[in-house]
C-alpha cells in the first residue's frame, strides 16, 4: 500500500521585503495511510507552510508532493489550482488554531458545510450524531460566538471528521486552548481519526500532543529537520 | 511622526483613499454644478421682473384704485412713522402695470412716479442692469436729470413688449383717466434680508421655500395685499424649480457623508491597534483624533478641488442638455468655492470625528427613540402646516431620510436575530447572513444606498405621475389639429375663409386679455365653451353664461373654490370648476364668450381648427397668411413632452451621481466586511471553495445588502413621492399631481440600486488592501 503522503526535496521560500527566506529546503518524508504525524518546531520554522503546501493551498517552489487519497494519486506540486481545490474539498479535513468556524453559520451548519460543498445531504443526520457524541447536541442551532474556545475547536474537529477524509491537517488546533481543553480536543482528533483509519498531520508546539502522534517531524530551522 | 505614519497609511491604502476622494469629489461636483446652473437661471429669472418693480416687497390693490387712495395712505404713513405698524414700511409709491394692445402688438405698460427718489434710483439701476434699452425722450426736469442722468417724463422704450413710462404717460397710453392706478407699491424692511440672501447662495431657490413676510398694517385691510412672488408667479415658479434641484443636489453630498463615515470606520479598524499602542505610550486620544481628522480634512480639500473642476464641466454638460440652443458662461464666485470646500471639509471632518468617537466607544446616539418620535412630529408639522411652505415639505423629506437612516442598524440587528431560520444553499445563506451580521460596519453604507434609491423612487413617482397628468392634460387639450396666432385682423380673415372650407370640421376662436382681479393679474380667455370645448378642461358640460372655470394656480392666488362667486369687470360669475394648467405662469379664467370678454371680432387672439388634413390646410393657410403663426397640435404636444423630459435631465443626473456615491459607500463597507471575513475565507479555501462559488457568495452579499436597502427604500421612496406630489408641488407651483404608483417608477431605481450593491459586492479590485480570498492564506 503506497504512502498517503510522499514528499521529496520540497522547497518553499517567501519574499520578505527584498530578502528571500527559504522556509522549507529539500524536505523529504513519507507517511503511511492511517498514521499520524506531529510537526513541531519554533515559530517561523515552516510548520504552517508545510501544511498549506500539503493541502495545495500554496504551491511549492520545487520538489514533489504526492498524495494518495481514496485510491487516487494527486501530484499536488504540478496540479492546477482548480485540481488542488477539488482534491482538498473531497479528501482533506482542515482544522485551524483560530477562527475555525464561519460566524454566520450555526454549529450544525458549520459541521455540515464540507458535506454540502460536496453536494451531499445524506450526512445531515450524521452531523447531528457526531455533534451529539462530541457533547454539543444541545447547541446545534446556536451561532459560534456563544461557544467557548474548547467547544469551537470540538465543532471544528467534528467538521473535519464528518466526510471521513483520508487526510486531516490540523494547524495548531489546540494552541488557543487551556491545557485541559487542549488535551480533550487532541484526544478527540486522534482517537476519532484512528478509529476511522484516517491519517492526521498536526502542526503543534505541544510536546504532549506530539507524543500522541505515531511520528514526529521536527523542523529545526529553515531546511533542517529531525525525524523521530 | 504620527502625521508621517498616517500619510504612509493613506499611501498604502490607495484604493480606499481613492474611493473616498472620488465619493466626496462627486458630492462636491453635484453641489457646484447645481449652484452654477442655478446662478445662471436665477439671473434669467430676475430679468422676468422689470427692474422698476423688483424692489417692492408688497403690492396693494382694490377695485377702482385711484391716486387719492395712495395719497391718503401715504399721509397716514408719514404721520404714523413712529407707529409700530408702519415702522418697517420704507417706501410707498403709486404704480401702473397693465397689458394693452398697441398697433396689434401686446405691450405691457409700466407706469411709475419718476419723482419718487426710490423710483429714480430703481430706474437708474434698471437702466444700468438691462442692456438693450433705448432711452429716448427729452429732458423735462433738471432735478430729475440730475438725479438720474436719464431722460424722464417720456416713454422709455424697452424690448420684449415692455414699455416703461411716467404714470401720466402710461395712463394716457392705456386710455385711463388721470387718477387711476394699478396698485400701490410697498417696500417693507426685512431684517432677515441678509440672511435670506446668504441662504439663497447656499441653497439656490431657497427664498421661494421660506415663508414670506406678511404686511401687518391695519390700513392694508381695505386692500388686496400681494407679495412680489404672487405678483410675478413666473419668477417664483422658476425659483421653486431651483429649490427642488438644489435640494436634490445636496443629496449626493449627504450620501457622500455616509461614504466618508464608512471610509473612516474602515480605516480606523486597521489603525486602531496602532492608536491603542500609541495611547499606551502616552499620546492623548485627543491628539490622535486630531491627526486622524486632519488626514480626513486633507482628503476633503483635495476632493473639493477635484469636485470644483468637475462641477464646472458637469454644469456645462447639463446646461447643454437642458437648453441645447444656448450657450452659458458660468462664473466662479467665492460662494461656489466656499460651498465646495466647506461642504467637503464638513463632510470629512464630521465623518472623521464621529467614526473616531465610535471607535473609542463613546456614546453617539442616546435617546434615539425619543429623537425619532420628535423628528416624526416635526416632519408631520412640515407636511400639515401649509404656511411652512416648500421648506416645510423638504424638511419633512430630510427628517424622514434621517429617520430611515437611524432605522437601518436596528433593522439589521432584528434580521440578525432571526438569521438562524434562513434557508437555502449554505454558501448563499452564509453570505446573506453576513450582510446583516455587522450592523456597525454596514448600517451607514446601507443608509446611504437606501436614501439614494428612495430619492430616485420618490422623484420617479413624482415625475411619472406628473408626466401622466401632463400628458392627459395635453390629450384633452389637443382636440384640434391646428392652432393659429397673430394679428387679430388677419385671424378674422382666416376664420371667415376656413368656415367655408369643407376640410375644416370645426373653427374655435379665443379672445384673451389680462385683467386684474383681487390684485392678481390673470388671463381671461373668452370662447364658446360647448361640450367639446369644456371637455378639454375636464368640465363635463357646456359652460353657461355667468359661469367661470379657474385654473388651479388662479384658484390658489384668488383664494376661490368651486361654488364661490368671482367678480370680473363688475360682472359676478360662479366658479363651477377648476382645471389643471401645468406650466402656466399666469392664472387663467375661462368664461363664455357672451359675457365678461370683448365680443368684437377684433379681440380674437387665437384660432383652433379641427381638420382631417392638417398638413394640407396648414400649408394652404400659411401661403395665404404668411404673417400668422400656424402650428400643428401634434407637434406642440411632442415638443411639450420633449421639453418636459429635458427639464428632468438634471434630476436624473443628480440621482445617478448619488447612486454612484452610494455604490462606492457600499463597496467601502464591503471592503471592511472582507477584513472581518478574512479568517473565514481562509477556512473556506482550506475546505476547497471554488472561484465560482466565491463569486456567487460575493454576489449574494451585495444582493442582500441591496435588498435590505430596497426594502427600506420602497416605503420611504413612496413617502417621498407623496410629499413631492401632494405637499411640495401644490405649495411650489399651485398645482396638484395625482400620485400614481406605477411599477415603472420603482423598477428603474431598484434596478440601479441593486446593480450598485451587487457591483460593490463583485468588484474585488481591492484584494491588495483587503487581503483577497487567495491572498489571505
Amino acid at each position: 500500500m503506497p504512502a498517503i503522503i510522499q514528499v521529496t526535496n520540497l522547497c518553499k521560500s517567501y519574499l520578505d521585503g527584498d530578502n528571500r527566506v527559504e522556509v522549507l529546503d529539500r524536505l523529504s518524508f513519507d507517511l503511511d495511510a492511517g498514521c499520524s504525524l506531529a510537526v513541531t518546531g519554533p515559530s517561523g520554522s515552516g510548520k504552517s507552510t508545510l501544511l498549506n503546501v500539503l493541502a495545495g493551498i500554496v504551491a511549492c517552489d520545487s520538489g514533489s508532493v504526492v498524495l494518495n487519497l481514496n485510491g487516487q494519486c494527486h501530484e499536488v506540486h504540478s496540479a492546477t489550482q482548480k485540481q488542488r481545490t477539488a482534491m482538498r474539498r473531497k479528501n482533506i479535513g482542515y482544522v485551524y488554531q483560530f477562527f475555525n468556524l464561519v460566524p454566520t453559520l450555526t454549529v450544525l451548519e458549520n459541521v455540515r458545510l464540507p458535506a454540502r460543498l460536496n453536494g451531499r445531504r445524506d450526512l445531515d443526520d450524521v452531523a447531528v450524531d457526531v455533534l451529539g457524541e462530541f457533547g454539543l447536541g444541545e447547541r446545534l442551532h446556536v451561532f459560534p460566538e456563544v461557544l467557548s474556545g474548547g467547544e469551537q475547536q470540538r465543532v471544528a474537529v467534528a467538521r473535519a471528521l464528518l466526510l471521513k477524509p483520508p487526510l486531516i491537517l490540523a494547524d495548531e488546533p489546540t494552541g488557543n486552548l487551556d491545557a485541559g481543553n487542549s488535551l480533550k480536543v487532541a484526544e478527540l482528533l486522534f482517537e476519532r481519526s484512528q478509529r476511522a483509519g484516517l491519517s492526521v498531520v498536526v502542526a503543534t508546539h505541544s510536546e504532549a500532543i506530539a507524543a500522541r502522534a505515531d511520528y514526529h517531524l521536527q523542523l529545526l530551522a529553515p531546511g533542517r529537520i529531525s525525524l523521530a | 511622526m504620527i502625521a508621517l505614519a498616517l500619510w504612509r497609511f493613506l499611501k498604502r491604502t490607495p484604493l480606499s483613499t481613492a474611493m473616498a476622494l472620488l465619493g466626496v469629489a462627486l458630492g462636491v461636483t453635484s453641489i457646484v454644478s447645481v449652484h452654477l446652473i442655478s446662478a445662471n437661471v436665477a439671473e434669467r429669472l430676475d430679468q422676468l421682473i422689470p427692474g422698476e418693480l423688483n424692489g417692492y416687497t408688497h403690492f396693494l390693490h382694490r377695485d377702482g384704485l385711484i391716486a387719492a387712495d395712495y395719497f391718503e395712505l401715504r399721509q397716514r404713513w408719514l404721520q404714523a412713522a413712529a407707529d409700530e405698524q408702519w415702522r418697517d414700511v420704507e417706501q410707498l409709491a403709486p404704480l401702473i402695470d397693465e397689458t394693452t394692445t398697441i398697433q396689434g402688438q401686446v405691450v405691457r405698460v409700466i407706469g411709475i412716479d419718476l419723482f419718487s427718489t426710490g423710483q429714480l434710483s430703481q430706474l437708474a439701476r434698471a437702466g444700468d442692469a438691462q442692456s438693450g434699452w433705448d432711452w429716448r425722450g427729452v429732458w423735462a426736469d433738471e432735478l430729475a436729470a440730475e438725479l438720474t442722468q436719464r431722460p424722464v417724463n417720456s416713454v422709455l422704450e424697452g424690448d420684449s413688449g415692455l414699455l416703461v413710462a411716467d404714470i401720466g404717460v402710461a395712463q394716457e397710453i392705456l386710455g385711463w383717466d388721470a387718477q387711476r392706478l394699478s396698485y400701490i407699491g410697498v417696500v417693507v424692511r426685512d431684517s432677515a434680508a441678509g440672511l435670506k440672501r446668504s441662504a439663497e447662495q447656499l441653497v439656490p431657490g431657497m427664498s421661494a421655500g421660506l415663508p414670506q413676510r406678511q404686511l401687518e398694517i391695519a390700513a392694508a385691510e381695505q386692500y388686496a395685499v400681494l407679495s412680489l412672488a404672487q405678483q410675478h408667479p413666473a419668477s417664483q415658479f422658476g425659483k421653486s424649480v431651483l429649490f427642488n434641484i438644489s435640494a436634490l443636489g445636496l443629496l449626493a453630498m449627504l450620501v457622500a457623508w455616509f461614504l466618508i463615515y464608512q471610509v473612516a470606520v474602515s480605516w480606523l479598524r486597521r489603525l486602531w491597534p496602532v492608536f491603542s499602542r500609541l495611547h499606551v505610550l502616552g499620546i492623548e486620544w485627543r491628539s490622535l483624533q486630531l491627526y486622524f481628522v486632519g488626514a480626513m480634512g486633507l482628503l476633503g480639500c483635495v476632493a473639493a478641488l477635484v469636485g470644483l473642476a468637475a462641477g464646472y464641466f458637469l454644469a456645462q454638460l447639463l446646461f447643454d442638455l437642458n437648453v441645447p440652443h444656448e450657450t452659458a458662461t458660468f462664473a466662479f464666485s467665492w460662494w461656489v468655492a466656499a460651498k465646495g470646500v466647506g461642504s467637503a471639509l464638513a463632510v470629512c471632518l464630521i465623518g472623521g470625528v464621529w467614526a473616531f468617537r465610535r471607535a473609542q466607544g463613546l456614546p453617539q446616539g442616546e435617546g434615539r427613540f425619543g429623537l425619532l418620535i420628535g423628528a416624526a412630529l416635526f416632519a408631520g408639522v412640515g407636511v400639515v402646516w401649509t404656511s411652512s411652505g416648500l421648506l416645510g415639505g423638504f424638511a419633512a423629506i430630510a427628517i424622514c431620510s434621517f429617520m430611515a437612516a437611524f432605522m437601518v442598524s436596528p433593522l439589521l440587528v432584528y434580521l440578525r436575530a432571526r438569521a438562524s431560520v434562513w434557508r437555502g444553499a449554505y454558501l448563499l445563506r452564509w453570505s446573506a447572513r453576513e450582510a446583516v451580521w455587522y450592523p456597525q460596519d454596514l448600517a451607514v453604507a446601507i443608509a446611504g444606498l437606501t436614501l439614494a434609491i428612495a430619492t430616485a423612487i420618490g422623484m420617479g413617482l413624482m415625475v411619472d405621475s406628473f408626466r401622466e397628468d401632463f400628458s392627459r392634460m395635453l390629450e384633452r387639450r389637443i382636440s384640434y389639429d391646428l392652432v393659429v396666432t397673430g394679428d387679430h385682423q388677419e385671424l378674422n380673415q382666416l376664420v371667415r375663409q376656413t368656415l367655408v372650407l369643407q376640410a375644416v370640421k370645426r373653427v374655435q376662436t379665443y379672445a384673451e386679455r389680462d385683467v386684474r382681479l383681487r390684485g392678481v393679474r390673470v388671463k381671461v380667455v373668452a370662447s364658446h365653451y360647448d361640450a367639446l370645448e369644456s371637455a378639454r378642461y375636464g368640465f363635463p358640460r357646456p359652460l353657461e353664461a355667468g359661469e367661470v372655470l379657474v385654473s388651479e394656480q388662479g384658484a390658489k392666488l384668488l383664494k376661490v373654490n368651486v361654488g364661490e362667486p368671482l367678480t370680473i369687470d363688475q360682472t359676478e360669475f360662479a366658479v363651477v370648476g377648476l382645471f389643471a394648467s401645468f406650466g402656466d405662469v399666469q392664472p387663467r379664467l375661462l368664461v363664455p364668450r357672451s359675457v365678461g370678454a370683448p365680443e368684437t371680432e377684433g379681440s380674437i387672439t387665437s384660432v383652433s381648427l379641427k381638420t382631417a388634413e392638417p398638413l394640407k390646410i396648414a400649408n394652404s393657410l400659411q401661403q395665404t397668411f404668411p404673417d400668422l403663426k400656424i402650428e400643428r397640435y401634434a407637434e406642440i404636444r411632442q415638443t411639450a413632452l420633449e421639453t418636459f423630459d429635458q427639464t428632468f435631465v438634471i434630476t436624473r443626473v443628480l440621482i445617478l451621481i448619488a447612486l454612484i456615491v452610494a455604490g462606492i459607500g457600499i463597496y467601502v463597507a464591503l471592503t471592511t466586511l472582507r477584513l472581518n471575513r478574512s479568517s473565514s475565507t481562509r477556512l473556506m479555501v482550506a475546505l476547497g471553495l471554488r472561484r465560482t462559488e466565491e463569486t456567487g457568495m460575493d454576489f449574494m452579499l451585495g444582493a442582500t445588502v441591496g435588498l435590505v436597502a430596497i426594502v427600506l427604500a420602497i416605503p420611504l421612496g413612496t413617502l417621498f413621492g407623496w410629499i413631492l406630489c401632494s405637499v411640495i408641488n401644490p405649495r411650489a407651483f399651485g398645482w396638484t399631481i395625482e400620485l400614481q404608483l406605477a411599477w415603472q417608477s420603482y423598477s428603474e431605481p431598484l434596478l440601479w440600486g441593486g446593480i450598485a450593491a451587487v457591483s460593490a459586492g463583485l468588484v474585488r479590485v481591492g484584494r491588495t488592501e483587503t487581503g483577497g480570498l487567495r491572498a489571505v492564506v
